[in-house]
């Protein structure tokens, strides 16, 4: 049990930052996406150690996935769509200082409110490939698709992204 | 942002969204918790283990003790150095009400005003290594501390107080005000209402210091001999202090003097 709670304690610290800002992302809330991060990875350790000698296969698509399906479940439950409230809610998390604050600039706000309103698949993909840095080949494992089609997806995603930026800064979105 | 964001440097903000972090402590407490579950399922077998050893082999007896008493002092240690909202600080809490039980009534004001200034000490360094998460807990800590505080100073009659126990307390309130302020210059909202209390029992407590030196040295000059001029002032200055208008009775002293 001790080896096994050292191996998840590496993995928490690996994706904590990711699994969160991936969150983030989608509710706008700093106590939201706290609840569901710690929620995420309080399933993911109880599958990990009840696996005892054969541990998840693959941790961070098994931790994207649940978190995944703690935000569908949390719009589902509040009744929300996820553009919603995103307008209303700064970029920042609130946890961070203030000097991080001062950093972000409006333009970050402008992204991020469109990045909000893109389909969820289109918002994965952008978060893995450009926040996350994973790979072609990696985000295309978590989508369950080739990597021919995940890199047309990810043109799409940012192509959708920039018509949503370039609609928004000339004020017709 | 310019009217046309260019691909790359879409990219290029894309990536500065990775400021987005949790809160440090946020993500330790969280880590805590997750694997520190399996240990609280396993606990009551360790104890019970634990207590075999000390029945089968009561030579150990001896050693178990001494591992509970160091668990414990290291525990209560540790509890000390805890801050509002942290897993220990309920310790420390209890340890500071076991030792209030036996503060006498006497010696109620000034523990109350030691324990305010330790919880602005605790603010202080909340809002100082940007602790969010404490912060609401540390400002409710410090506000019912200072309103405990304000309520024992408003008790103490100073005519029948040591003047310089009373001077002291006055002395230790003002700090905590002074304090308050440095504090606030960190963005931290602070409620009046414990404050002004404090302020407003520090302030009797003061004034009526003042009348009692002011008193002292009536009497003073009233058994001295003094010339007919002295004589006036002396009536002037207790005519002054009948109306409560003591800085002037002080004025009158000091020019006349």
């Amino acid at each position: 049990m001790a080896d096994l709670r050292k191996a998840f304690s590496k993995i928490y610290d690996q994706y904590v930052e990711k699994i969160y800002r991936f969150i983030f992302l989608k509710v706008n809330s700093q106590e939201v996406a706290q609840d569901l991060t710690s929620e995420t990875f309080l399933r993911t350790w109880k599958k990990f150690s009840e696996g005892k000698g054969n541990p998840i296969e693959n941790p961070q698509a098994f931790l994207y996935q649940t978190a995944r399906n703690l935000v569908i479940d949390y719009y589902r439950e509040k009744g929300k769509t996820q553009t919603v409230s995103v307008e209303l809610t700064p970029i920042i998390d609130p946890g961070e200082n203030l000097e991080k604050k001062a950093m972000l600039r409006s333009d970050l706000e402008t992204i991020k409110v469109a990045l909000a309103k893109l389909k969820e698949n289109y918002q994965n993909i952008i978060i893995w490939h450009y926040l996350d840095d994973l790979p072609i080949s990696e985000v295309a494992k978590l989508l369950g698709r080739t990597e021919e089609t995940t890199r047309v997806l990810l043109h799409r995603a940012l192509n959708s992204l920039r018509k949503k930026i370039n609609q928004s800064a000339s004020g017709t979105a | 942002m310019t009217d046309i964001i260019t691909e790359k440097k879409l990219i290029g903000k894309l990536r500065e969204l990775r400021q987005i972090k949790p809160n440090k402590d946020w993500v330790l407490l969280t880590k805590s918790q997750i694997l520190g579950q399996e240990e609280k399922y396993r606990s009551p077998i360790s104890i019970i283990s634990v207590l075999r050893v000390f029945f089968a082999k009561p030579g150990y007896a001896g050693l178990v003790i001494i591992f509970i008493l160091v668990s414990l002092f290291g525990t209560f240690t540790l509890a000390q150095n805890s801050l509002p909202g942290q897993l220990l600080y309920p310790i420390k809490k209890i340890s500071e009400k076991t030792q209030a039980v036996f503060v006498s009534e006497i010696d109620k004001p000034k523990t109350s005003l030691e324990l305010a200034s330790k919880r602005l000490e605790e603010l202080t360094k909340v809002a100082e290594t940007n602790r969010v998460q404490n912060l609401a807990p540390a400002i409710n800590e410090f506000q019912a501390s200072v309103s405990e505080a304000a309520k024992n100073l408003s008790k103490i009659d100073a005519t029948s107080s040591d003047p310089a126990v009373v001077k002291r307390f006055v002395d230790q309130a003002k700090k905590i005000g002074e304090k308050v302020e440095e504090v606030k210059s960190l963005g931290v909202v602070i409620g009046e209402e414990g404050l002004e209390k404090l302020e407003k029992a520090s302030s009797k407590l003061e004034l009526e210091l003042l009348v009692l030196s002011l008193e002292n040295m009536i009497s003073d000059l009233e058994n001295r001999t003094l010339t007919e001029k002295q004589e006036k002032i002396l009536s002037q200055m207790k005519e002054l202090l009948e109306e409560e208008k003591y800085s002037e009775v002080l004025e009158l002293f000091l020019v006349n003097q």
